[in-house]
């Protein structure tokens, strides 16, 4: 009775969760294999075995997707790493206003995709409107077309901007986590600065640096929101990842199939990463005992 | 003495670069709040300053239909966020507390569903909302965010749950203390900040959902961020309210998230940090 009284506890979020989650993802496999157009309702429905996929990998756009996808997310990974790491380190000191600058740092990472869309896109970058087409009037230069020739350039700053705040506050938290005395008999003892870094700070923050990056490595591969708002995944296909194209296909197509074979494709790149990621978590489950 | 004073030196210079940076990373955001200020004639050429102050901009973006997206927003994100709490407690709760033969496994599946791209499920969604009418309505959207952002309650919130000594709860339970008053007498007021602050974030979260919200509503059900991607194109050049439209949607979450960062870095590092 108790058991069962405790186990109702649970029921309702393993429920809505699993409903979710877990079974609506099973439909997006199940329906990778039905050619279904839905404003083509002369054409019915039907089952297509791997056609959806054959026609998907034999059209060159998808190893474009798929690469923009993996260099999207790797190089505003590594910048943000970069610059999160630059950043602790600088804010990891004694200074007044110092939560100010923090706070300063924080705030795009709390803004919605659309707004920094739009912020970028029209007041910052704009080439004739904004402020980087003002100084290049000013200096009398050609302005730079940030969202149409240099689009892929674009998307990746304003992933970084978005996300070196969270790097900032994980790394931040883990550098104040460092034992001043252990830095401080280093110093004692002669070792400069860069080797306090690179002999203890780094090894010290080995873990939430695994974290970091295991997280920002997962929200970064759903970028949607800032693509859709400035790029529209263009121009041509130069800035569409896998979640951009499966909005594309499912709202311009209304291809059921194909939509859900690209969601598909999607999952099972991120599953490679989670098994990496599944390695780390096993871990830590020694490390915590719940 | 000489060491000293160019150790100073340096730190000042240091201090002072930092400062630079910290300026140059919340430029864009500054310079929205500023041209929301400002005439609509005077936004270009671009200036640092306002010359003109205006509160004209946030007087007419009011009384536009930019209340129904609000309240579309306010409802969905609270109602959403007040589930996630009353499904997630109870269930963090038995995690931490219950007679789980492998409450790990059950957490960490809880987490890894967070690692599921949204794109993954929006044909099904898609399709069952349409087939269920709830295409372009609120109840939609919050069953979703429901379902996808009880996990990240469930994994904050466990880790605040932690740091309470069990030795109270069996103190408690030998006094006659029943499960009930025990949660709302003891846990609750243990890890109040941290459940606050973990709906704070999950609030911030659901605010800012783009995804689902452009691909599932149309015109009824439409959340701000949707309202503002829409804004873009049907405005034009009207910078001046498109900023200070801007400036009113990202107001409310910028001030959850600095309130709750703290408990951010907590609760995803799994209690490992604190922050």
């Amino acid at each position: 009775m108790k058991q069962k009284v405790d186990s109702l506890l649970t029921l309702p979020a393993v429920i809505i969760v699993a409903v979710v989650t877990q079974i609506l993802f099973l439909a997006t496999i199940f329906l990778s294999f039905v050619k279904w157009i839905v404003i083509r309702p002369d054409l019915g429905k039907s089952f297509a075995g791997i056609k959806n996929y054959v026609w998907i990998f034999t059209a060159p756009e998808t190893y474009r997707i798929i690469g923009n996808t993996i260099s999207i997310t790797a190089l505003s990974l590594i910048l943000c790493l970069i610059l999160g790491f630059c950043f602790s380190l600088l804010l990891n000191r004694r200074f007044p206003l110092r939560k100010l600058c923090n706070i300063c740092i924080l705030i795009p990472f709390f803004m919605m995709d659309a707004v920094i869309g739009i912020i970028w896109k029209t007041l910052l970058l704009h080439p004739s409107f904004g402020i980087a087409g003002y100084i290049s009037q000013m200096s009398n230069s050609v302005p730079i077309d940030f969202f149409g020739q240099h689009a892929f350039i674009s998307i990746i700053i304003m992933i970084v901007w978005q996300w070196t705040p969270f790097f900032v506050l994980i790394i931040l938290a883990g550098l104040q986590g460092i034992d001043h005395e252990i830095v401080e008999s280093a110093m004692i003892d002669g070792a400069g600065s860069i080797r306090i870094l690179f002999q203890i700070k780094i090894p010290a923050l080995r873990y939430h640096i695994q974290v970091v990056t295991m997280l920002g490595l997962i929200f970064i591969l759903k970028v949607f929101g800032l693509i859709y708002v400035t790029t529209r995944g263009g121009p041509g296909f130069a800035t569409t990842n896998l979640p951009y194209q499966v909005f594309k296909i499912s709202n311009y197509k209304w291809d059921i199939g194909q939509a859900a074979s690209y969601a598909t494709i999607m999952v099972a790149m991120t599953l490679i990463i989670i098994m990496f990621m599944f390695n780390f978590i096993q871990k830590q489950i020694k490390r915590l005992e719940i | 003495m000489i060491r000293i004073t160019n150790k100073k030196v340096g730190n000042s210079m240091i201090t002072f670069l930092t400062y630079i940076l910290c300026l140059v990373w919340v430029f864009p955001v500054y310079y929205m709040v500023i041209t929301s200020f400002k005439v609509e004639e005077s936004v270009i050429p671009p200036s640092l300053v306002i010359h003109e102050f205006t509160l004209n901009n946030y007087a007419i973006i009011f009384d536009k239909s930019i209340f129904s997206h609000i309240t579309n927003s306010v409802l969905i994100t609270v109602i959403s966020v007040l589930l996630c709490l009353a499904i997630g407690l109870p269930a963090a709760y038995r995690i931490v507390f219950g007679k789980m033969k492998n409450p790990a496994n059950l957490y960490f599946w809880f987490i890894s569903t967070q690692l599921l791209p949204p794109c993954a499920v929006l044909v099904p969604a898609f399709l069952i909302m349409r087939w269920m009418n709830l295409l372009d309505t609120r109840t939609g959207l919050i069953l979703l965010y429901v379902g996808i952002h009880t996990p990240l309650i469930i994994w904050m919130v466990t880790s605040f749950f932690k740091d309470i000594p069990i030795e109270i709860l069996e103190a408690a339970d030998i006094d006659g203390c029943s499960k009930w008053n025990a949660f709302f007498k003891i846990i609750f007021p243990l890890s109040k900040m941290g459940i606050i602050s973990s709906a704070l974030l999950t609030f911030v979260f659901i605010w800012n959902e783009f995804f689902f919200a452009v691909n599932l509503t149309a015109i009824k059900a439409n959340t701000l961020p949707v309202y503002m991607a829409s804004f873009m194109t049907q405005e034009g050049l009207f910078w001046a309210k498109l900023s200070a439209i801007s400036t009113v949607t990202i107001l409310i979450p910028v001030v959850f998230g600095i309130i709750s960062q703290k408990a951010l870095v907590e609760g995803l590092t799994m209690g490992a940090v604190k922050g």
